[in-house]
């Protein structure tokens, strides 16, 4: 059974989001500019871009039999 | 550890496994409750975990302790044990006129992520250089700027002991000029014998610090 898309990207989403989280609670241990540093450009993002990718996957998200249109990111069957 | 940053680690934590829970879980988002889960675990909570973690950040960068921990740091710490009144730093931290725990912060309020942007900029070229490049010896590093006569004011401006004070009458406009930043504090003569690292060697220290 294949999962459905906004699953497997909600599945993405989650790990990135837990990982950066995770960078996050790594800095803590440390009082130095360079766990701010590591906090800024590692944990920040991955958490940036675990949401990002759960938002997207709302937007791009059809539920089943919904007609293709705004917001619609497959592409309409071909004209015959 | 205070029970603030106890309080944020362990929410980060529960944020880190929620989210782990909706990832390896997604199936769960297929009804309503599952999507209004989702949508706190994903979205509401890691936002509010990452906006903690950068507060707590910026709250650890103003302590003694951050500005420390570098090792060209060191002797700028140590200058603050000098034992002689006339080195500025020495005698506001041995007599707690600044908090012992933000003694840099206090005095250097516009230090690279309190500044500007080109304040930023060369935080992380100082964290670059002092990993990656030639770090200058501590008695070489001297600040970009003049020191703001500001940073002396948020104390001592309109202070009696500071407005009634001998030596700031030796001339009939000094205050007016210090306020307006036409005469520095530290300007010769006046308060110059500042952190010195050159002289520690020579230097005897305040023992009755903890």
């Amino acid at each position: 059974m294949t999962v459905p898309f906004i699953e497997r990207q909600i599945k993405r989403g989650g790990v990135l989001i837990a990982l950066g989280l995770v960078v996050q609670l790594l800095t803590f241990a440390s009082v130095h500019p360079l766990a701010f540093v590591v906090f800024l450009l590692a944990g920040c993002p991955l958490v940036a871009a675990g949401i990002a990718l759960y938002l997207y996957s709302l937007v791009a998200h059809e539920p089943p039999g919904s007609p293709p249109g705004f917001g619609s990111v497959t592409r309409p069957p071909p004209a015959r | 550890m205070s029970r603030v940053v106890i309080v944020e680690i362990a929410f980060v934590a529960a944020t880190a496994l929620l989210a782990l829970l909706v990832a390896f879980r997604a199936e769960l988002t297929r009804v309503r409750g599952g999507k209004v889960l989702a949508f706190v675990a994903l979205f509401i909570l890691p936002v509010l975990a990452v906006w903690g973690g950068f507060s707590e950040h910026m709250e650890r960068a103003q302590s003694t302790r951050f500005c420390l921990s570098c090792h060209v740091m060191e002797d700028y710490g140590r200058s603050l044990y000098i034992d002689d009144p006339s080195y500025v730093p020495a005698r506001h931290f041995q007599n707690n006129f600044v908090p012992r725990d933000r003694a840099c912060y206090t005095c250097h309020t516009d230090y690279t992520m309190f500044g500007g942007v080109k304040s930023k900029m060369r935080g992380v070229r100082h964290i670059w250089v002092y990993y990656l490049g030639t770090v200058p010896k501590p008695e070489d590093i001297k600040l970009y700027h003049p020191y703001n006569n500001r940073e002396c004011f948020h104390c001592h401006l309109g202070a009696r002991r500071y407005e009634e004070a001998s030596e700031h009458h030796k001339q009939p406009d000094m205050l007016a000029k210090a306020a307006s930043g036409k005469l520095s504090c530290m300007s010769s003569n006046c308060h110059d014998i500042i952190h010195d690292v050159g002289t520690l060697k020579d230097a005897t220290f305040w023992k009755g610090a903890p």
